[in-house]
């Protein structure tokens, strides 16, 4: 069901597929046998307490974990139907399909254009300066920041508004025309009118894209996504519509959690 | 089923504040019908009209709990099972605050009796039905009070026996009407009230059906057989004259 009601939602098709993912730091098991279904053109939300591993779930999806010394993925996780594991599949190129959006906004200490322009410069996407202005325009705007950042491109990124650096990384994150767009808490350091900016740009950056979203916020969740999933302890303990999971959730962990009871 | 306590214990308090409202409420409706009755079996006159006058304190209450519970909504953005219950709570208030109206049109309905005695027999009929009434309602809020949703479903089938009796009642004051004109006027006085207590009923239905979707998620599906058929008897009425 799709709360929003636009009604022109194709049938949902699964972008991400992962099956039996454990992840360890060390001896410590951070996930245990996730398996989710994550649908193309749709807002899936993570939810848990603090330290179930949500982010740790979010950075398998494009191989941050990659970097992490202790940390070892086992499990089937595929994009597209093809294996993110793949020996074939450059980690680089993974991320360019893959983008994040982290909690705190974290512009580049160079300008507005600059921070867009970096992405599609190293993966080579344009061949003309003009090009690539057409290309920062386009991502800012799909950022919902053109308006506010036309006259302002030369200048640096960090004196943005903390709102606006969020939507700066967005754009710079959109900018490499990925096809999933992983976000992790995008609004936690932010007021709530740029939440509801970036809330409302989640909801339309949908139409084009895969966006799963880590928060703490039920509400946003309830806003925002199609589909939620509940973490507990390192579990995957409920995946389900979102408005099913908001009204009447399966699991008493997921009733306490999203109820504020002592679990 | 346990309830477990908010780490926030406001929440719960206000939860809580809202259930006792609704209690209130319930209380004070259960007691117009059982005066009701009363006032029709002693020719009370002085009863009735405090009913008619009391029906204030339950619309007065029944604001006060839809205040609350916007307050609860806006404040606390209950969602889940706390969500339900502030749905129902909504509900199941103006339910009560209905079979409250029904009672107090009763009330009305037994002064002009006074001057126009009904038949022998009648009366008790309808005091039975009202008995049945109250204690159905008594135990939707009790369900309503302990969250149980079975006890919720037993009332639902119960409430068809409400039915029958009003069906039968209605061909008792029938027959009335027919032996003798003169007890058309009561006669159709008692079938009115007969009928305000089948419509109470169908409001402890609706009690009983909120109460099962708080404590479940689901909504229970309408599949009460069991109606009033007197829409159907309009040939014979008809025929009667
Ligand atoms: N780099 C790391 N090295 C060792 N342990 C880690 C590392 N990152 C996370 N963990 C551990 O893995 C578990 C899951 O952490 P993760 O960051 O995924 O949780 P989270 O659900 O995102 O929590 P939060 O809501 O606080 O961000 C935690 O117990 C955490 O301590
Ligand atoms: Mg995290």
């Amino acid at each position: 069901m799709n709360s929003h009601g636009t009604g022109e939602k194709p049938a949902a098709s699964v972008k991400i597929l992962a099956r039996d993912v454990n992840v360890h730091y060390g001896d410590k098991q951070a996930l245990n046998d996730v398996c989710v279904d994550v649908d193309d053109n749709a807002v899936t939300a993570f939810i848990g307490p603090s330290g179930c591993g949500k982010s740790t779930f979010l950075r398998c999806l494009n191989r941050m974990n990659d970097s992490i010394e202790s940390c070892r993925v086992e499990g089937r996780i595929e994009l597209d139907g093809e294996s993110i594991h793949d020996r074939s599949l450059d980690p680089v190129q993974l991320r360019a399909r893959v983008g994040m959006v982290f909690q705190k906004p974290n512009p580049f200490p160079k300008s507005v254009y600059d921070n867009v322009a970096y992405g599609p410069r190293i993966h080579g996407l344009v061949s003309s300066n003009q090009e690539l202005d057409e290309l920062v325009e386009a991502s800012l705007r799909g950022a919902a920041l053109w308006d506010e950042t036309r006259d302002r491109l030369r200048e640096p990124g960090t004196g943005l508004s903390g709102g606006q650096q969020q939507r700066l990384c967005i754009a710079r994150a959109i900018a490499t025309s990925p096809e999933v767009l992983l976000m992790d808490e995008p609004c936690s350091s932010l007021d709530p009118i740029a939440t509801s900016q970036i809330e409302e740009l989640i909801h339309n950056l949908r139409e084009k894209y895969c966006v799963v979203i880590v928060t703490h916020s039920m509400q946003q969740a309830a806003r925002v996504s199609q589909k939620t999933a509940f973490f507990h302890l390192g579990w995957l303990v409920e995946f389900n519509d979102t408005n099913e999971i908001f009204t009447n959730p399966r699991d008493e962990r997921t009733e306490s959690y999203i109820t504020g009871r002592i679990g | 089923m346990i309830e477990k306590e908010h780490i926030h214990s406001a929440f719960d308090r206000d939860l809580h504040n809202l259930q006792s409202s609704v209690m209130r409420m319930g209380g004070l409706v259960e007691a117009s019908i059982i005066n009701t009755s009363r006032a029709l079996a002693d020719n009370d006159e002085e009863l009735a009209r405090k009913i008619v006058d009391d029906d204030q304190l339950i619309d007065g209450l029944e604001s006060e709990v839809n205040l609350a519970a916007l307050e609860l909504l806006a404040l606390r953005q209950p969602i889940a099972q706390d969500l339900r219950f502030v749905f129902a709570v909504l509900k199941i208030a103006t339910n009560l605050e209905r079979i409250g109206d029904y009672s107090k049109n009763m009330a009305k309905r037994t002064t002009v009796l006074l001057k126009t005695p009904p038949p022998n027999g009648a009366v008790a009929s309808i005091r039975r039905l009202s008995h049945s009434v109250q204690v159905l309602l008594k135990d939707s809020l009790d369900s309503f009070a302990e969250r149980d949703a079975e006890k919720a479903r037993e009332i639902i089938v119960r409430d068809r026996d409400i039915d029958l009796m009003y069906n039968s009642l209605f061909r008792e004051f029938l027959t009335y009407m027919m032996e003798d004109p003169r007890s058309i006027t009561p006669a159709m006085h008692l079938h009115f009230m007969a009928k305000n207590l089948e419509r109470a009923g169908d409001h402890i239905t609706s009690v009983s059906e909120q109460v099962i979707f708080q404590v479940t998620g689901e909504m229970p599906k309408d599949d009460r057989l069991v109606e009033d058929t007197t829409s159907y008897e309009a040939v014979s009425m008809g025929a009667v004259n």
